[in-house]
């Protein structure tokens, strides 16, 4: 039973439609990573979802294909904010846990997994792009709701803090939690989400593991074979 | 044990003041409170010293002098420009600063009621005003070493007025911050409105008529008559009915998941029903007299015959609007008439709105008084002789002298010794340190 479905979901601004009939299905316990260009529409389908952009046809089910209530399900780290920026990370996750309503007693564990222990008394906003990209994961991290969306979690990190915070999420995909993650580099999403959610021009072009898309993708081009994701993506989209 | 949502509400009272701490534009406002409190506080002792007989002045002619015209309204009017062109700014970044930094995107995640978002901003925008009140409220104690005297109820009721006042601008701050996508477009709009209102002033002026009543509750309007000492309970009624709305508008505003047309709507709705209730609410009548001079009242014994009077009273007023004589016979009469008297009508006729080439017309000028069949013309525009008018017409017996206690004033003939070092000095330099240092242990410690 999945932990939130997607059905034909719309949102047009103006003449232009960025979601146009999206429907997908989000496992429990999976890393599922939502695959597409700039401009795909992924901040604004994730935006629909936590219910902070109205959207305009369509559903979204949460457990037991129930309306979602998104402040119950989910919680969503959108891409390129820099809330409280003038608060301390420490203060910054603390007000997190106390709002949001998560455990306090993980806060240390996260802090450590993220490496961020040496700029807790440091101001959000005075952080380089790849530690506050990390403070926002830990929030997210630290928020009580089973399913997590994050807008482009890998953005602003080198290549090493990448491999560490694939890796953190990966733990916490182990230990129940589910992830839903928008990703525009379709190598680093290749590497560590199990499904994949392909979006093109606000359509979904597919839905699935590496091997069920290329199954797809070669149904369509059979004269060519597909070894990797960005192949996959190219041919369906 | 606390609700869920009353702990997530504590949370967000919290960021709410860590916010506004750390917040250069809360520093400013507060930094200058000193000089402009100063400016008009050693500014209006000396004149108030002055006609008090410093300098060899004539003694006893400071003997009407009130404090409460004479130094607290200039004195706390440094609050009235704070609220007018600073704190606006400060209530727009409370707000504004939530959608710009992508905090509202994850605020707004956690099911609390966006009223109780916005309740949040507005006490802690309310306690950081207090203290941006505490250089008028030094000025008191000030005054106190100086050796003046000093009546609670009258300056309650200025500081509460002033506290009004602020309520509302951040309300229209909010509310425009709300609205707005950006801070800038957000102030533009505040100060907009704030200049709107001054152009109901002039067209009150011009034109009377509905302008003039609407003119009665601006916010400069409301706090004119708080710094005579003045209750009334329909200007608090629609002041506090305004800030309601402004801040229901901002927290509609706030709720990014609605539709805009949804939101519009509720704001419309919102519009209509304050301006109902702003309808009813203006017709109150209840008002208190809370200066210790008694100004805005007539002599006990007078009141207690214009009581007596049960028949609708009507007065026709022919001076133009922008005829200085009005104004005095608003000040001194028609006001206090209005409110003693709840039959009492008062219109006011004339053709052009200076009045100036109406001098020579007959009848300009004239003032007539309809009670009971019976009318009866004057031209007096005093307090006595509209009163004398009054009792005529209404066939009543003069009151004859009720022994009471007259208001003699305080004068003070001192010169307000160290209140430059005080508000020019101390208070920026202090307000300055504590904001660096406050600043600084917010940004590196939790607690």
């Amino acid at each position: 039973m999945p932990i939130l479905q997607v059905q034909q979901l719309s949102k047009r601004f103006g003449k232009i439609a960025a979601l146009d009939d999206v429907s997908f299905a989000v496992q429990p316990g999976e890393v599922l990573g939502l695959i597409g260009p700039n401009g795909a529409g992924k901040s604004t389908l994730f935006d629909c979802l936590a219910g902070l952009l109205p959207h305009d046809g369509g559903r979204v089910l949460g457990p037991q294909l129930r309306p979602a209530v998104p402040a119950d399900l989910l919680f969503y780290v959108p891409d390129g904010i820099v809330p409280w920026p003038e608060q301390p990370l420490r203060w910054v996750l603390d007000f997190g846990v106390g709002f949001f309503g998560g455990v306090a007693g993980q806060r240390d564990e996260v802090v450590a997994e993220l490496d961020l222990t040496n700029f807790l008394d440091q101001p959000l906003g005075a952080l380089s792009k790849g530690q506050r990209k990390r403070g926002l994961l830990a929030l997210g991290l630290l928020a009580p709701q089973p399913l997590l969306l994050i807008d482009e979690p890998l953005d602003g990190l080198d290549l090493r803090q990448m491999r560490d915070v694939a890796g953190v999420l990966r733990k916490h995909a182990a230990a129940g939690r589910t992830l839903f993650l928008s990703i525009h580099q379709i190598g680093d999403a290749a590497r560590f989400c199990d499904r994949f959610v392909l979006l093109s021009g606000g359509q979904v072009r597919g839905e699935g593991t590496i091997a069920e898309l290329a199954a797809v993708a070669r149904a369509r081009h059979p004269e060519r074979a597909f070894t990797d994701l960005e192949e996959v993506f190219l041919a369906l989209t | 044990m606390r609700s869920p949502n009353a702990a997530a509400w504590l949370w967000l009272l919290r960021k709410e003041w860590r916010e506004l701490l750390v917040s250069r534009s809360g520093w400013m406002l507060l930094v200058l409170m000193g000089p402009l409190t100063g400016a008009s506080f050693i500014a209006a002792m000396r004149s108030y010293a002055e006609i008090s007989g410093v300098n060899g002045g004539l003694a006893g002619v400071g003997e009407a002098m009130a404090p409460l015209i004479g130094v607290w309204a200039p004195t706390f009017s440094a609050c009235e420009l704070a609220a007018v062109f600073l704190l606006p700014f400060v209530a727009i970044r409370m707000v504004g600063a939530d959608r710009q930094s992508g905090a509202l995107k994850l605020e707004l995640q956690r099911n609390i009621s966006p009223f109780a978002r916005m309740g949040a901003k507005v006490a802690v925008a309310l306690a950081g005003w207090l203290i941006a009140m505490l250089p008028p409220a030094s000025a008191l104690l000030l005054w106190k070493s100086y050796g003046g005297t000093l009546y609670a109820p009258e300056l309650l009721t200025l500081a509460g007025g002033h506290v009004l006042n602020a309520a509302l601008t951040i309300a229209l701050g909010a509310a425009a911050a709300a609205v707005t996508e950006h801070p800038s477009t957000a102030a533009i709009a505040t100060l907009g409105v704030t200049v709107g209102t001054w152009m109901i002033h002039y067209f009150a002026a011009l034109q009377g008529g509905l302008w003039e009543r609407a003119a009665a509750f601006t916010p400069a309007a409301i706090i004119g008559d708080f710094q005579h000492g003045l209750l009334r309970l329909n200007a608090v009624l629609v002041a506090v009915l305004l800030t309601l709305a402004g801040l229901a508008i901002a927290a509609i505003w706030q709720r990014l998941g609605v539709r805009t047309w949804r939101r519009g709507a509720a704001s419309l709705l919102v519009t209509f029903g304050a301006a109902v209730a702003i309808f009813g609410a203006a017709q109150v009548r209840p008002s208190w007299d809370l200066s210790e001079s008694r100004g805005n009242s007539f002599p006990a014994a007078d009141e207690q015959a214009l009581r007596g009077l049960r028949e609708p009273l009507k007065i026709v007023a022919h001076l133009a609007p922008e005829d200085p004589r009005r104004t005095d016979l608003e000040r001194s009469a028609f006001g206090k008439l209005r409110r003693l008297m709840p039959n009492l009508e008062i219109e006011y006729q004339s053709a052009t709105s200076t009045g100036l080439f109406e001098q020579s017309n007959a009848g300009y000028g004239e003032i007539w008084y309809l009670y009971q069949g019976r009318q009866q013309m004057s031209r007096v525009t005093t307090a006595d002789g509209v009163l004398e008018s009054i009792y005529e017409i209404a066939q009543v017996q003069l009151p004859g002298d009720v022994p009471e206690t007259v208001f003699r004033g305080h004068p003070l003939a001192v010169l307000p010794a160290g209140a430059s070092t005080v508000f020019y000095g101390l208070w920026p330099g202090l307000t300055l340190l504590s904001g660096i240092l406050i600043r600084r242990q917010l940004q590196q410690s939790p607690r």
